[in-house]
This record gives C-alpha cells, sequence and structure tokens, in this order.
C-alpha cells in the first residue's frame, strides 16, 4: 500500500490509478510527502507548489481540467473545429 | 533606395515585405531577440500566472512595457512586447474592422476624425486580411458592416463554441434598449478551411485554447509568417535599439543611430549609425512616441505622444445553466455588435461584446482561484472534484471592449529614469473620461441584462482591493487592458494638430514614416491590429508608388539629404 498515493486519492477524489498515470506520483511525493492536505490537493488540482509549477507536466496533469474534462490549455489538441461540440459529462 | 524600418512586428514586418518586393534595399533593426517558439511553450507552461509576456524571453537592454512609468489618475496596463515579432507574437489573433462610424468620431461628439473614410481603407482591409489570413463569412460580416461585393474571405468562418450556439439560441432576436441583439462570428487570424485560391500558412487550429500568448500549433498569424516571405532586399537585425533619429536642417532624415547588444541581461552594447532615404519608425505606438520625442522630430504640432488611447475592457463573469465545456478551442469565436455604432455613442462610449469562452481565466484566475475557494470551505475528495467540475463547466466571460476617444491629456513622455542603455524609460500619464466611464457603467447595465436572458448566475465582483477598481456614479467599476495602445502620433488632416498624414508621413520631416496604432486617431471598438495592417499595406503602396514618380529625381534628392563630409 503506498501511504502517499492513498491520501492524494481520498484527498482528490481521482483514483490511484489516476493518480499514477499523470506520472507525477514520485515527484509530488519527493515534494509533499509531510505537506499539509491543503497543499497536497493545491499541487494535485493546479500543479502549484508553494508558489511555482515544478514542471510542465504538473501544469498539464492538474486536476481541475481532468475535473471538467479539458486539457489545460497548450498542453493538448483536441481537433478543429471540437469546440463546438457538446461538453460531455465528466464521468464521477 | 534605402529604407530602414525600426521594429519587426505587424506594421514593420509588413512594410518591409512590400518595399522588398519592390526594389527598396531594406534594413529592419528590431530592439528585442529572437523568440524561440519551443522555450516559449515550455516558459508558457511553467508560468504561474500565464500572462501575454510570460512565455517570451525579454532583455535587460530592451525591456518590455514593464519598464513604463504611470503618472496619472488611472494605470494604463496594457502590456507590450519587445522581441522579434513584436506584440504580434502575443497577440490573440481577433481580427474585425472598424466600423464606418468609428472614422469621424469627432462628429459623433468625441475624439477626432480620421483624414480618410472607411470606404477608402476597404480595399486594403480586404488585401490585410488575404496577407495575414483571416477566417470569417463575407455575409455574415455584412450584417453590420460594409464588404465589398463578391469578396471573400481566403478562409470560411471558424466553427462556433458550443457556448457560442447556447447563447446565440436564446439572445438572437431580444432586444436591450431598442438593440436588437445577433450574436455574430468574428473574425480570426487563425487557419481555417480555406477558400478555393488561398493556401493556409501552417496547420488548421486545432484547438489547444492558448492563442494569447502562444499558439502550440503555429495556427495564428504572427509577423514571424511575412518576415519569411521577405524577399532577398529585406534583412533583418534583431538586438538593435534604435536610440535616435537624424534630420538634416532642412527636415529630411539622413541617418538613425542605434545600440546593438549580444548579452541579453545587461546593458552592454556598442553604437552604430545607418544612413537612410526613407526612415519607418513601427516600434509600437509608446515606443514610437518615444523615439521622436528623443529624436526631437515630428513635433510641431505638439501632438508627439499625447491621444493615448487603449480598450479599457470590462469583463463580467457568470455560470451558465448548463454545462457548455469552457477552455475548448480559441478564446473568443463570436460577438455582439449592436452597441459598436448608433446615436447612443453621442452620450457614452460605445462597445463591442465578446462571448469570452475561457471560463474565468482572465476575470478571476479559473480554475486554480475556484479550486482554492473549495479547498478552504472544507471539501475533499468526490465532493472537491464535483464542485470543480460543476463550477468550472458552466463558467463563461462576457468581455467588453470600451471604445477610448483621443485626448491630449492621455500623453506618454521621456520619464526621468533610465533602462540600461541609458535610454529614458516612457512615462505614461492617463485617465479615462467621464465618456469612457459611462460607456464602462452602460456595458454592466447590458451585462446585467444579458445574463438575465440567459439565466445565468452572476458572479461579477468589482472590489475595492481589487486593481483598476474605481467608483462611477456610485456603482463599482473597474478596467483591465486590452493591449491595444494607440493614437501617440497621430493622423489628421493639418500639419497644426497631427503628427502624420493620411500615409503616416511625418508632416515635418518628407522622408520619415511614423506606423502603426499610434497613427489611429480613433480605435472604435475593434481589436486593431487589422486596421494596423490595413494602413501598414496602404502606407507601403504609397512609397512604392511615390518612388516610381520621384525615379528620376532620387539620385539627386538623396545625395542632397547626406550630412556634408
Amino acid at each position: 500500500m503506498d501511504a502517499f498515493v492513498e491520501l492524494s486519492a481520498e484527498l482528490t477524489g481521482f483514483s490511484a490509478e489516476e493518480l499514477r498515470s499523470t506520472g507525477l506520483v514520485e515527484q509530488y511525493r519527493g515534494l509533499a510527502g509531510n505537506a499539509s492536505h491543503a497543499e497536497i490537493i493545491e499541487l494535485w488540482y493546479t500543479g502549484v507548489w508553494r508558489g511555482v509549477i515544478p514542471s510542465p507536466r504538473a501544469y498539464a496533469e492538474g486536476l481541475a481540467w481532468k475535473a471538467v474534462g479539458v486539457a489545460a490549455p497548450g498542453t493538448g489538441a483536441p481537433g478543429f473545429g471540437s469546440w463546438e461540440r457538446r461538453p460531455r459529462r465528466s464521468a464521477l | 533606395m534605402k529604407a530602414v524600418v525600426v521594429g519587426a512586428g505587424f506594421a514593420g514586418s509588413l512594410i518591409a515585405k512590400v518595399l522588398g518586393d519592390n526594389g527598396f534595399r531594406v534594413l529592419v533593426l528590431e530592439a528585442g531577440a529572437q523568440p524561440d517558439h519551443d522555450e516559449a511553450l515550455l516558459r508558457f507552461q511553467t508560468a504561474l500566472v500565464k500572462t501575454p509576456l510570460a512565455p517570451y524571453r525579454t532583455t535587460t537592454a530592451a525591456p518590455s512595457s514593464d519598464y513604463l512609468i504611470n503618472t496619472g489618475p488611472f494605470d494604463y496596463a496594457s502590456p507590450y512586447l519587445r522581441i522579434n515579432g513584436g506584440t504580434g507574437t502575443a497577440w490573440t489573433g481577433i481580427t474585425p474592422r472598424m466600423h464606418p462610424e468609428d472614422f469621424r468620431t469627432a462628429d459623433l461628439g468625441h475624439g477626432r476624425n480620421w483624414p480618410i473614410s472607411y470606404d477608402e481603407l476597404e480595399p486594403f482591409y480586404r488585401a490585410a486580411e488575404w496577407e495575414i489570413g483571416v477566417a470569417a463569412d463575407a455575409d455574415e460580416q455584412r450584417q453590420h458592416l460594409p464588404v465589398a461585393d463578391g469578396y471573400s474571405y481566403p478562409m470560411h468562418a471558424l466553427p462556433r463554441t458550443y457556448l457560442d450556439h447556447v447563447i446565440a439560441s436564446v439572445v438572437d432576436g431580444a432586444t436591450i434598449d431598442g438593440q436588437e441583439l445577433l450574436i455574430t462570428g468574428t473574425p480570426q487570424a487563425r487557419n481555417g478551411i480555406p477558400v478555393r485560391g488561398y493556401r493556409p500558412d501552417g496547420q488548421l487550429c486545432a484547438g489547444y485554447a492558448s492563442c494569447v500568448p502562444i499558439c502550440p500549433e503555429q495556427a495564428k498569424y504572427t509577423p514571424h509568417r511575412t518576415q519569411k516571405r521577405w524577399s532577398h532586399n529585406v534583412e533583418l537585425r534583431t538586438r538593435c535599439v534604435v536610440n535616435r533619429v537624424h534630420a538634416d536642417e532642412f527636415g529630411r532624415v539622413t541617418k538613425v543611430s542605434y545600440q546593438r547588444y549580444e548579452d541579453d541581461t545587461t546593458g552592454t552594447h556598442t553604437r552604430h549609425e545607418e544612413e537612410a532615404d526613407v526612415v519607418v519608425l513601427a516600434a509600437h505606438a509608446i515606443e514610437n512616441a518615444k523615439l521622436l520625442l528623443m529624436s526631437g522630430l515630428a513635433n510641431s504640432s505638439d501632438q508627439v505622444g499625447r491621444n493615448l488611447m487603449d480598450h479599457p475592457a470590462l469583463l463580467t463573469w457568470a455560470l451558465m445553466p448548463e454545462p457548455i465545456g469552457p477552455f475548448r478551442g480559441p478564446g473568443s469565436t463570436t460577438a455582439i455588435d449592436a452597441f459598436r455604432s448608433g446615436p447612443q455613442r453621442c452620450t457614452r462610449a460605445p462597445f463591442r461584446i465578446e462571448i469570452g469562452n475561457w471560463g474565468w481565466g482572465w476575470s478571476a484566475g479559473s480554475p486554480g482561484s475556484d479550486t482554492a475557494e473549495f479547498v478552504a470551505a472544507g471539501l475533499r475528495g468526490n465532493a472537491l472534484r464535483q464542485a470543480v467540475a460543476n463550477r468550472v463547466g458552466r463558467q463563461f466571460t462576457l468581455q467588453f471592449e470600451i471604445e477610448q476617444e483621443a485626448d491630449p491629456t492621455n500623453r506618454v513622455t521621456l520619464g526621468p529614469g533610465r533602462d540600461a542603455l541609458g535610454n529614458p524609460r516612457p512615462s505614461v500619464h492617463y485617465g479615462l473620461s467621464t465618456y469612457v466611464k459611462d460607456g464602462l457603467l452602460d456595458a454592466k447595465r447590458v451585462s446585467d441584462r444579458i445574463f438575465e436572458l440567459l439565466r445565468a448566475e452572476d458572479h461579477t465582483s468589482y472590489k475595492p482591493d481589487d486593481e483598476r477598481y474605481f467608483e462611477h456614479n456610485g456603482e463599482p467599476l473597474r478596467y483591465w487592458g486590452a493591449g491595444h495602445g494607440g493614437g501617440t502620433h497621430v493622423m489628421g488632416v493639418s500639419p497644426r494638430d497631427s503628427v502624420v498624414d493620411q500615409w503616416q508621413r511625418c508632416w515635418d520631416h518628407p522622408n520619415l514614416y511614423a506606423v502603426g496604432c499610434g497613427s489611429m486617431p480613433s480605435l472604435g471598438t475593434s481589436n486593431p491590429s487589422l486596421t494596423m495592417a490595413a494602413l501598414a499595406l496602404r502606407t507601403a503602396g504609397h512609397l512604392v508608388s511615390r518612388r516610381v514618380m520621384s525615379a528620376g529625381s532620387e539620385l539627386a534628392e538623396s545625395a542632397g539629404s547626406r550630412p556634408p563630409p
């Protein structure tokens, strides 16, 4: 059992599998292993750690964007005209 | 014929191209460095606040707008970028034409008239739209503007956002203050489906949703595209800061002085001069004014640096009843144009209403701000995830671009401080007139009505500790800078009260041109880059025809313009 991942999953509402798929678990464990719950959530949701975005991936994998079901701006190309479609309901 | 162009942004790149294509030898001196696209993308992604300038490498020797000194009652809030490509590297890529009324704003009671009409500029709008690559539908634009018969934009209008469709389904045909509302497509300088005979330069817009400040796909026009089409007659030198234009005793410009630097982190530089038969200043409205003031040129009217305008933008933000999928595709693909023109503009500044597709990103820092709010309220786990999805998924913003009239007291002067090269920092004295404030207030009232029509939940709030907060008639208001600086070397019909003539030629100097938004006597309510481009092409054509006309006397003319040995 990975205590950091379990705690992160409980705090963020994203499964351990979803968190691991970001590729950021090891980096975030190193940064936020002993941080407050609010700081851990902020890191996962926005990619910001104490006023700094530690890597482009941290920005791109921000869970706030995933909660909405869109790519972080400047990181994903959904394709010409994709913006015209009704948004899909984000799966909870 | 040797031309020196100062500034490799929108206007400078376009003029250099036309001159180079027509046999001029052209040297373009750019103050900033060459941007690196991959580096800029990386810097964008890791920038905490994704401001328009955040991705771009700036240099100590040629600072961008953050070196302005504000001295007026309001802060001039619009950034500009000194880099190869200029602010056109970071621009949003929205290209509406000005309204015909906008060319005679003085007749309508505020500001100044243009020396040319919409009809005179219209062919150059078409030329600029083809040079830049604009996606729009001519019939749709004709609903609020005259567009030449038989004309096609080079690309079909971009698809609207889902948000646009939802809003149009409610507001189209409704009226506010007797104005019928209609959601209209906004012309875009990003690649869509071409019409026959047009080959887009670059990739199709893929919906990255970061047009300003950087399109990862490079589907948005930037001046670098025009630079790729320069002939061999055009030479670009970056990291060259022109700090003086010299004229002889007859007013003819003879040469420019510039400071060249290699190191981006210091002010270390070498000094150079370049002779020219014609000099074109295309360094941005504020930088052009600064350079004219530093050179002591073109100012017999005392108008250099005056009439500084921008679009003070009002943002209002709300939640739609259902998810609309923000942060997908371009920042704004439609607008409401009903308040751009008409008799009301005699009493309050007119405005254009952009439908903002990037949630509350600009207005309120979403989604980071929403997350922080919910976390502070104790939400965790699924409740947090659901709250963010429910909030952000329904966000939209209305972006009102308010006209600001030319006012000689809004002014750029040379400030007391010096930059790293020893050149004066620009000082800006900026304010908002009652006319502008009345426009902002009316925009807020119209916003309230639109939100009612949409049954949208209004979350707009302006607080005294917000930047650029003020009150007008007891109502809280706030403005944002749109990045649309203009007016500082204003164009007119007389050398007594304007700096340049209709060709953007300085009245005081027959071979000195000051081009760009600084020449515009009014900004109307449209993003000004397209109008700047149309004016640049018109000036370039004038320069070419003038050279042809004076071909016989050219040698004698340029010999006479040289300083005595």
